[in-house]
C-alpha cells in the first residue's frame, strides 16, 4: 500500500530556468503530463502541467505578426514564470489512501513524491493510482472469479469464510466486506477465488452457512 | 420431421481422462450422460458415431509451444495429479485423451470437407477454450477449437474461420491465439468478467494490430436469460458474421450457462440451446456451404447438460419452425 511501490520513477524534475518550449518538448517526448520544477539545490519549488504549457502559447486566431512576437518571447521565458507554486506532495512511505484523498480533495492530476531531504524521488499520478488499485483488486487476473456472498449477520463472517476455504484448499486472493449503504442495500462480501472449481467454492461456503448470490443492480427509487 | 444426418465424434478413451473424483466438475460422467441421452433420443437414427484420431504434433504446434506439449506429456507420465493449477487434474492417460479431444475436430473437418456430413459434433473431453499456448487453465489442456481453426485453414484452404463461443465463460485461450490474426474471428458470449472465471473477455477488447476488429466479446450480466442471448445474437453476432463472411464455422458449445449449472450465474433454459442450434445451422447454410463444426466445451450439471446437448443437436439438424 506504500506509494514507493507504485510511483513512477525515476523522477524527471526540471530546473526553473528551463524555457517553456524546452519543457513542452520534454513533456511530449516522454508522454508525461506533469513535471516537478526544482531550484539549484534540487528543492521542489513548483509544478508544471501540459495544460499550463499549452495555455502559455498564443492563440491561433491572433495575427501572424503577433504570434511571432509571442513565440519569440516564449523562447526566453523560464518555466518558473508560469509554474504552479502551490503543490501537494507525498512521501515514499505515504499510502495509496493518502494519495487518493489528496488527489481527490485538491483536484490535481499528480503528486510529486519527496524523500526526507525534500528531494523529488518520483511522481504519483491518477493513472498510477488506477493501476495500483487495479492490481490490488485483482482486475483481469487471468484464472480468477469473483463470488458474491450475502453477509448472514452472524459474528466473524470473514474468519468463517477464510477458514472453510482453507480447509477445502480453495485458493483465494481477496476477501472484502462492504457494509450496507442504505435500507435497500445488504452487507455484502466479495471473494476473489483463484480456481475454476466454483462448485467446490459454493459447497464450501454453504457448509459455513453462507448464501452465494447472483449480483443484481438495486435501483434506487426516483 | 425431416432431419439432416448428424455425425458425433467420440472415443472411449476420452472417458479415461480421470480428474480425481471428489466432486470435480469436469467428470467422465459428462460424456456418459450425453451418450445415454442421445441413444434414447428421437435423433438417434440420424446419428452416425465416428472415432477421432490423435491430433498430429504439426497441428498442435500451430497453437501450443513444443515446450508446453512436452511438459504436459511429462506431467502425465510422471504420475502427477495436475498441470499448472490443482484445477487441472489429470492422470496417466490424460495426454492421450487430450490428443483425441483435439484430434476429434480434425477428423470432423475431414468428414465435413469430404462431404460425408454437414453437421459434426465433437463429444470429447478434456475441453479446450481456456488453454493457452503455454498454460493449462480451467480444466483445459489443449485448445481444441484453435487447433481445429488452424487445421481448417492450412489443411483445407478455408482461410476465414469464424469461432462462435457461447460457453458461459470467456475462451481466453482462443482469444489470445487469434487476437492479431485478421483471418480468424473469435466471438464470445459469456458472463461478465467482473463476476466470472477466468476474469477475461472485456467488451473493449476487439483484437490487436492486423487483427483489430476480428475479436468480439459480448459480456452478459449475471442472471442473463435466453432473451438476452437472442438479442445479442440479432444485434451483434449476426452483423459480425455478415461483415466477416466466414468460409468455415466453429461453434464452441459449452452448456454451463444453464440455470441449473452452478458454474456460472447465467440463467439459460434448455430451450435456448435449440435456438442456438437453429442459428448455427442458418449461419452454416448462409456462409459455409451448410457445414458447421461444433465442439463440446463446458457444461457440468449432468441433467441439464444431457438435455441441452440433445436440444442443441435437434436445432442443428431440424428446420426452424
Ligand atoms: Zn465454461
Amino acid at each position: 500500500m506504500f506509494i514507493a511501490r507504485y510511483m513512477t520513477t525515476p523522477a524527471l524534475a526540471i530546473p526553473q530556468e528551463m524555457t517553456i518550449p524546452a519543457a513542452r518538448e520534454l513533456l511530449q517526448s516522454r508522454h508525461f503530463r506533469h513535471l516537478p520544477v526544482v531550484d539549484d539545490t534540487g528543492k521542489l519549488i513548483g509544478m508544471i502541467t501540459d495544460r499550463d504549457l499549452r495555455s502559455a502559447y498564443p492563440s491561433s486566431v491572433l495575427s501572424g505578426e503577433t504570434i511571432k512576437t509571442c513565440l519569440a518571447e516564449l523562447d526566453k521565458t523560464p518555466v518558473s514564470a508560469i509554474m504552479t507554486r502551490s503543490f501537494f506532495t507525498v512521501s515514499p512511505s505515504s499510502t495509496l489512501d493518502d494519495a487518493l484523498i489528496l488527489l481527490d480533495r485538491e483536484r490535481v492530476g499528480a503528486l510529486p513524491v519527496l524523500d526526507e531531504g525534500g528531494k523529488v524521488v518520483g511522481i504519483f499520478s491518477i493513472r498510477d493510482l488506477i493501476k495500483a488499485y487495479r492490481t490490488l483488486f485483482g482486475l483481469g487476473e487471468r484464472g480468477s472469479a469473483m463470488i458474491v456472498v450475502e453477509d448472514d449477520g452472524n459474528p466473524k463472517p470473514l474468519t468463517r469464510i477464510s477458514r472453510v476455504l482453507e480447509e477445502h484448499r480453495i485458493r483465494f486472493t481477496r476477501l472484502i466486506r462492504k457494509d450496507k449503504d442504505d435500507a435497500l442495500d445488504k452487507a455484502t462480501i466479495y471473494l476473489r477465488v483463484n480456481t475454476y472449481n466454483l462448485s467446490a467454492v459454493r459447497n464450501a461456503l454453504k457448509e459455513a452457512g453462507f448464501n452465494v448470490t447472483i449480483p443484481t443492480i438495486t435501483l434506487k427509487p426516483e | 420431421m425431416p432431419t439432416l444426418p448428424l455425425t458425433v465424434i467420440t472415443d472411449p478413451l476420452c472417458h479415461r481422462h480421470d480428474t480425481g473424483g471428489n466432486g470435480h466438475p469436469e467428470d467422465p460422467a459428462r460424456l456418459t450422460v450425453i451418450a445415454g441421452r442421445l441413444g434414447q433420443s428421437p435423433l438417434a437414427p440420424m446419428i452416425t458415431t465416428m472415432p477421432p484420431r490423435p491430433a498430429e504434433r504439426q497441428w498442435l504446434t500451430t497453437v501450443h509451444s513444443e515446450e508446453y506439449l512436452y511438459r504436459f506429456e511429462e506431467t502425465t507420465l510422471a504420475g502427477k495429479s495436475y498441470l499448472d493449477h490443482p484445477d487441472n487434474q489429470l492422470c496417466f492417460e490424460s495426454y492421450e485423451a487430450a490428443l483425441l479431444s483435439a484430434g476429434a475436430g480434425l477428423a470432423a473437418i475431414d468428414l465435413l470437407e469430404g462431404g460425408a456430413t454437414s453437421r459434426a459434433f465433437c463429444c470429447a473431453r478434456p475441453p479446450g477454450h481456456h488453454a493457452e499456448r503455454n498454460l493449462a487453465l480451467g480444466f483445459c489442456f489443449l485448445n481444441n477449437a484453435a487447433v481445429a481453426a488452424r487445421y481448417w485453414q492450412q489443411a483445407h484452404g478455408r482461410r476465414k474461420v469464424m469461432i462462435v463461443d457461447w460457453d458461459a465463460h470467456h475462451g481466453n485461450g482462443i482469444q489470445s491465439a487469434f487476437e492479431e490474426d485478421p483471418e480468424v474471428f473469435y466471438l464470445s458470449l459469456h458472463e461478465h468478467p467482473t463476476w466470472s472465471f477466468p476474469g477475461t473477455g472485456w467488451k473493449e477488447e476487439t483484437g490487436l494490430g492486423a487483427g483489430k476488429g476480428t475479436t468480439c466479446n459480448i459480456p452478459l450480466p449475471p442472471g442473463s436469460d435466453d432473451a438476452a442471448v437472442m438479442k445479442a445474437i440479432a444485434e451483434q453476432v449476426e452483423p459480425a458474421l455478415s461483415r466477416f463472411v466466414p468460409e468455415a464455422l466453429v461453434i464452441c458449445a459449452g452448456f454451463d450457462g444453464h440455470v441449473a449449472d452452478d458454474m456460472s450465474g447465467l440463467s439459460y433454459t434448455t430451450a435456448l440451446y435449440r435456438q442456438l442450434g437453429h442459428c448455427a445451422a442458418r449461419w452454416a447454410e448462409r456462409y459455409c456451404r451448410g457445414k458447421v463444426l461444433t465442439l463440446l466445451e463446458g457444461g457440468y450439471e449432468l441433467n441439464s447438460l444431457a438435455a441441452s446437448v440433445e436440444m442443441y443437436l435437434t436445432g442443428l439438424a431440424t428446420p426452424e419452425p
